[in-house]
């Protein structure tokens, strides 16, 4: 009975030691080196990452950094069951704003709104997106995506075609049949457009200050006509094709199989390292994104991505120390020079990015790199991830003939108020 | 514990206490047997199944404390056209994918079940494609239905086919190209099954129907087919079940597209629970895909104790 009641004393101290080690912890008063862990998707095709984390244990070499590597397409799901699993790893990447508003709003995200209000805070390109309850944030933006157009020059100088610099959809749609032509395993596109929604969606939403989460979508109509024109054409490889056979849009630019590309600008990074590699040749530029007729300033859509200090931190003060750098000056460096785009883009950093060795120095890619206005790609609210679901499933069926324009807008229109009001 | 097992019977205690006290040691070394995979089985899934039966009444987003909602969740079902599309589509692919699944298995079990050559190789073939990763046979499968430059679609404009379906890009071609896919995939596994069943009729029933003058259609009418009864009834119960929580080949093959055209019953549920993070609403629609395949197995085991009896 003795050893028991000693063995079970045993057990609770050792039970209650790394309680007390946690406890320390939270005062913020941390000393000694820290170990941090931070969620990060696919890790090696990710470089912003190692980047970061490079540049932030240099400037604190009393912190380690352990990352927490998942798949890239698991990773809404698993963050999603770590959180509600009371994980504690420290620091949380937020993929995309709609995942951002269910942690947030479920109160999983310690709040940094005193970051957000300092003054390099609210320089932070992207911040609205994270805007809570009125005026709290939750996570803080290190980088800002936004969409552009990129083009092979070598495609237009073999069509005789000068490049784009200010197109509108309607120049685009016959800039993008004119380049066309080849056939079978030659057969070069006019340009690509990728299976996402967005490349139609997203930009009509954008350029004509529609709304994406209804209830009105009459706004859809004209970007997907152009769409659909320039897919009859057969100036685009098809909505089904691409789908069915999974088509990567970077192995169709890279192998210059499409003259142009309407993308993020997070391609650039992974195109200047595809040529550092030798695993393409294509000679490439950007410009802005083509605009409705008519429209004044350059309009395009994109989305930013935040870190975040979990609610169950283990190191608290040192994830916020984390968060901050990332956002601020120094991360935003080390990130653009390998090609990433920076939410904290100052002039400065703007004139280091164009001189990164690879990219395009021409006026109109560096007008294509300050558009007037970057729409975020997706409103925020509690019922984005259904709306989302109705317009993904909406816009196959258009894309595939299966739906009129007609009928589809009024079948997502239908829809989203059925089932998402 | 310890005491109970090792502790030697009071030499006082008289005779029938004893019996059942060495009764009931044998049950426990009996459950002491079954323990390990019991636990596991509560753990993992008895738990996890009276948890999901719970939460079908409450609301629950993972995080937050669950609130009891009662009936709203089955009342949401009732009005959800995503769900009630969900499940006409389950019960299109089960109505395709098991009686297609039957007769190709049969089929080839019948083909395989004779003594010619090589016979080996080709039940390895036909097994071959069941232990193919899922992921790669959607993938590939896709890559054959391609409307354009698919080998489907070219073989049927080879023999002069003009309007080709557009299958998974098309809204109606869809859910046939994923049952055929599946039927494909699972025949081998079933053919194994059937094979067996074959092997087990005594050659005496059929020696016996030749000398009563049967011909072959007659002979696999009246001996094989009654034969293969307790095979065939094992079979149905196991494709209906795996045709109604069918999940990874649509996933990866169409994900429920185009448009919601191959949603089914089980990527609903994933869809709403881990996706969307209603929980409660999830356990909802699994509850009525638990009971839907409870009455079709029962009714199922109904029908077979008929035919047994008459």
């Amino acid at each position: 009975m003795n050893r028991r009641k000693l063995l079970a004393f045993g057990a609770a101290v050792a039970a209650a030691a790394p309680l007390a080690a946690c406890g320390s912890d939270d005062d913020g008063a941390e000393s000694g080196p820290v170990e941090l862990t931070i969620s990060v998707w696919n890790m090696d095709s990710t470089p912003e990452f190692k980047a970061l984390f490079d540049a932030f244990q240099k400037a604190n070499t009393d912190i380690t950094i352990k990352p927490v590597d998942i798949l890239a397409d698991d990773y809404p799901t698993k963050v999603t069951t770590m959180l509600a699993g009371g994980d504690s790893t420290d620091v949380i990447t937020m993929k995309n704003v709609i995942d951002y508003a269910r942690y947030a709003g479920r109160g999983q995200l310690k709040d940094v709104t005193s970051l957000a209000k300092s003054e390099n805070g609210a320089k932070l390109n992207g911040l609205d997106a994270f805007k809570q309850e009125g005026d709290k944030y939750y996570a803080l933006p290190y980088r800002q995506d936004f969409w552009v157009l990129y083009y092979n020059k070598k495609l237009f100088d073999a069509a005789g075609k000068p490049y784009p610099t200010n197109l509108t959809w309607d120049q685009y749609a016959d800039l993008a049949k004119a380049l066309t032509g080849g056939a079978g395993q030659n057969k070069v596109y006019g340009t690509y457009h990728h299976t996402w929604r967005s490349v139609v969606q997203a930009i009509s939403a954008a350029q004509t200050g529609g709304n994406l989460l209804g209830p009105d979508y009459k706004f859809f109509g004209d970007q997907y006509k152009n769409a659909l024109g320039i897919q009859e054409a057969g100036a685009t490889l098809d909505y089904g094709t691409a789908k069915t056979q999974k088509t990567g849009y970077a192995s169709m630019f890279e192998t210059k199989k499409t003259a142009m590309l309407p993308m993020g600008t997070w391609y650039i990074a992974k195109i200047m390292a595809e040529k550092k590699k030798g695993s393409t040749d294509a000679d490439w530029a950007i410009a802005p994104l083509p605009q409705a007729a008519g429209a004044s300033g350059v309009t395009t859509f994109g989305s930013p991505t935040a870190f975040a200090v979990n609610k169950n931190a283990k190191h608290a003060a040192a994830a916020q120390k984390f968060v901050e750098f990332a956002a601020g000056p120094e991360g935003a460096k080390a990130i653009a020079a390998i090609g990433v785009v920076p939410a904290l883009l100052t002039d400065e950093i703007r004139t280091s990015y164009f001189g990164l060795e690879g990219m395009p120095t021409d006026d109109t890619s560096k007008k294509a790199f300050a558009p007037d206005k970057i729409v975020l790609e997706m409103p925020v609210s509690d019922k984005t991830s259904k709306i989302d679901t109705i317009l993904n499933e909406e816009h196959g069926l258009i894309m595939t003939k299966e739906k009129s324009v007609d009928a589809g807008i009024a079948e997502i229109e239908k829809r989203v108020k059925n089932e998402a009001s | 514990m310890a005491d109970l097992l090792t502790a030697t019977p009071a030499t006082a205690v008289p005779s029938p206490p004893r019996r059942t006290r060495r009764r009931w040691r044998n049950t426990l070394i009996g459950w002491s047997f079954i323990l390990p995979n019991f636990l596991g089985f509560a753990v993992l899934t008895l738990i996890p199944v009276i948890a999901a039966l719970v939460l079908s009444f409450m609301d629950w987003d993972s995080y937050n404390a669950p609130e009891w909602v009662g009936l709203k969740n089955f009342q949401r079902l009732l009005d959800d056209e995503s769900t009630k599309i969900a499940l006409r589509n389950t019960a299109y692919y089960a109505l395709g994918h098991v009686p297609l699944t039957v007769l190709a298995a049969l089929g080839l079990a019948l083909l395989l079940n004779r003594k010619i050559a090589g016979v080996g190789f080709f039940r390895a073939a036909a097994f071959f494609p069941y232990i193919t990763s899922m992921v790669a046979v959607a993938i590939v499968w896709n890559m054959l239905f391609n409307p354009e430059v698919g080998p489907v679609n070219q073989f049927l404009h080879f023999i002069g086919i003009d309007d080709a379906p557009g299958w998974t890009t098309s809204t109606t071609w869809a859910m046939p190209a994923v049952i055929l896919t599946s039927v494909w995939r699972d025949m081998g596994y079933y053919m194994i099954l059937f094979l067996a069943g074959l092997q087990a009729i005594p050659t005496e029933h059929y020696e016996a129907a030749k000398m009563d003058g049967a011909n072959n259609w007659q002979r696999f009418r009246n001996v094989t087919l009654p034969g293969l009864r307790p095979v065939t009834f094992l079979v149905l119960i196991l494709l209906t079940v795996q045709s109604f929580k069918v999940f990874d080949l649509i996933v990866v093959m169409t994900d429920g597209g185009p448009g919601r055209a191959t949603l089914v019953l089980s990527q609903q549920i994933y869809r709403q629970g881990i996706v969307e993070g209603e929980f409660g609403y999830a356990s909802a629609i699994s509850l009525v895909l638990f009971a839907l395949v409870l009455v079709l197995t029962l009714t199922q085991f109904w029908f077979n104790n008929r035919r047994e009896r008459s």
